[in-house]
């Protein structure tokens, strides 16, 4: 048997395998490398860096919920200016590439992020624009007007692809297309699903204990697959497909589906050494269907 | 930095020492033997719940690892079914532990409430002498009340009255809490807010243990964040071990 290739273009950078961390996930990504080898992943998405640094939401801010982690973290983040200073330099020498997530609340603030990321654009693959992020007061991608301003600016720019995170909970379709139209290079389908969960072990009648979030992990993949799906027949732009992801079968659906690469969350939450069982899982699946290039597999639900 | 795992080990017991309380041993890898220290903990990988758990240090002897569990919901119910010579997954050791480098010539005074016990007596197998200050619910939630070395003063509350004092531990610690004592304290988030009332009251140096819901264990969820010296600090990876002087009063909510 032939082993597949799994090396894939996407808007232009080049990945030696689709599968990426995802945003809010991993870190700045060195922190595990003692416990996996960094240099297999096709790519990192940073966590969200914001312009000023964020504390974040106060506890709680996890639970369990079945099959999934509902969270509540708000961003929390040094800043981008502390964050191009040392962690941005020490990711820069894992050698795989490197994709920054970015927020803000008002235009203003993502055209600094995109002035200061300027200057790093011989380290930096693309930036993700986390446009979806359920646990802040104002999710930008319920605002079309602010969403195309925020591409526009940033596009302008940026010296690297831009790439919009949605959130599911939108006429996705729609969202896309708007989103295609205002300049991003690429989209990230989807966002965690905003959700809830009651303690009733501490329930007192007056003040039960509640956690308003956003939910990821296996609970969510089925729908994460159907937005890929249905955005992927409708937009020229490649995706990353996420939500859920916890196998190299999950990987292959995604891919199916419409995604050209994924991004891994949860699971490497759970273990980091997921990301690279995900990764050798997928390729022994492509191995024993004789693919011989992973671009073969991208979209084919689509095609038949 | 010192050297932490994710891998499988043989359990090689899992059994009940008292009512829903369970003693887990699993033999380890000798290279991270001597990084299981008091305060330390590692993430359980348990069969049948998607997060792993974290589980404080209990005991660590000839490469054996063991953990001390009371039976509270789904996770510690389906750890406490698991089988002698099964496989199970853990990441470890994590955080900070216990220091015991500063203040070593202050009188040694230990508070643990309910299960914090586990990582206390693992800590008093550090140390030659000292108090140890023990609160639980009832008398069957004590536990290796005759295992405590000689040179250690035991001093047990519960809040039913069924042996020792009826109430708060912490009652009788804010009673002969001295200037030249440390406290180690690990336990139920009331018992450590009052510790931290009491400290900072009267002036006394130490350190506590902090639980928190963490879903990775070593600092890329930010699950289990809290604010330490105005500083955002994770409980995972920054502690669990906090200096009391540097903890706010209300922890919980420092955010």
């Amino acid at each position: 048997m032939i082993k597949p290739d799994l090396s894939i273009d996407f808007v232009g950078i080049k990945l030696k395998n689709p599968i990426l961390t995802a945003s809010g996930t991993f870190g700045y990504g060195y922190e595990v490398a003692d416990l996996i080898p960094l240099i297999k992943l096709g790519g990192i998405i940073t966590k969200t860096i914001t312009l000023d640094p964020h504390c974040g939401n106060q506890q709680p801010r996890t639970s369990e919920v079945l099959c999934g982690l509902l969270n509540s973290i708000g961003l929390q983040n040094i800043g981008i200016r502390a964050f191009v200073r040392e962690p941005l330099k020490k990711l820069s020498k894992i050698g795989v590439p490197i994709i920054i997530s970015i927020s803000g609340s008002v235009v203003k603030e993502y055209v600094e992020l995109a002035k200061i990321l300027r200057d790093e654009q011989n380290i930096i693959s693309a930036i993700e624009l986390n446009l979806s992020c359920p646990n802040l007061k104002k999710m930008i991608c319920k605002d079309l007007f602010l969403v195309q301003d925020v591409i526009e600016s940033v596009k302008i720019l940026s010296k690297v692809p831009v790439i919009a995170k949605l959130s599911p909970v939108t006429d996705i379709i729609e969202l896309a297309l708007f989103v295609q139209n205002a300049g991003a290079d690429a989209i990230t389908l989807a966002n965690t699903y905003p959700a809830m969960a009651i303690d009733i072990n501490s329930f007192k009648f007056k003040n039960p204990k509640i956690l308003l979030g956003g939910v990821s992990g296996p609970c969510i993949k089925p729908m994460a697959i159907r937005c890929v799906y249905d955005t992927y027949k409708n937009i020229k732009i490649p995706i990353i497909g996420c939500g859920g992801i916890m196998n190299g079968k999950d990987v292959v659906e995604f891919m199916f589906a419409g995604a050209t690469i994924v991004s891994v969350g949860t699971a490497s939450l759970i273990s980091p050494k997921n990301l690279i069982k995900i990764l050798e899982e997928f390729e022994s699946i492509l191995t024993n269907k004789n693919i011989e290039s992973v671009k073969e597999i991208v979209g084919i639900c689509s095609t038949i | 930095m010192y050297r932490r795992l994710d891998k499988s080990y043989k359990v090689i017991c899992n059994k009940k020492i008292s009512t829903n309380y369970f003693k887990l041993s699993v033999k380890i890898d000798e290279s991270i033997y001597k990084d299981c220290l008091p305060g330390r903990f590692f993430m359980i990988n348990i069969p049948g719940v998607f997060l792993r758990r974290p589980m404080s240090i209990y005991h660590v002897k000839n490469n054996v690892l063991s953990f001390l569990y009371k039976v509270v919901g789904k996770g510690t119910k389906l750890l406490s079914n698991i089988k002698e010579k099964t496989l199970l997954n853990l990441l470890g050791p994590l955080g900070n532990g216990y220091n015991l480098k500063i203040y070593k010539k202050f009188n040694h005074v230990l508070i643990a409430g309910g299960t914090g016990i586990a990582s206390i007596s693992f800590l008093i197998t550090k140390l030659k002498k000292g108090i140890l200050y023990y609160g639980a619910r009832s008398k069957k939630d004590l536990l290796f009340l005759d295992k405590f070395k000689k040179n250690w003063e035991v001093i047990i509350s519960t809040d039913d009255g069924s042996k020792g004092y009826k109430g708060h531990i912490t009652d009788l610690l804010s009673k002969r809490i001295k200037t030249e004592d440390v406290l180690y304290a690990c336990g139920p988030n009331l018992m450590l807010e009052n510790i931290l009332y009491i400290a900072r009251e009267k002036k006394i140096k130490g350190f506590i243990s902090l639980e928190e819901r963490m879903a990775c264990g070593f600092g890329n969820c930010q699950g289990c964040a809290i604010m330490v010296n105005n500083e955002i600090k994770m409980v995972c990876k920054d502690g669990p071990i906090f200096d009391i002087k540097e903890l706010y009063l209300n922890y919980n909510n420092s955010i």
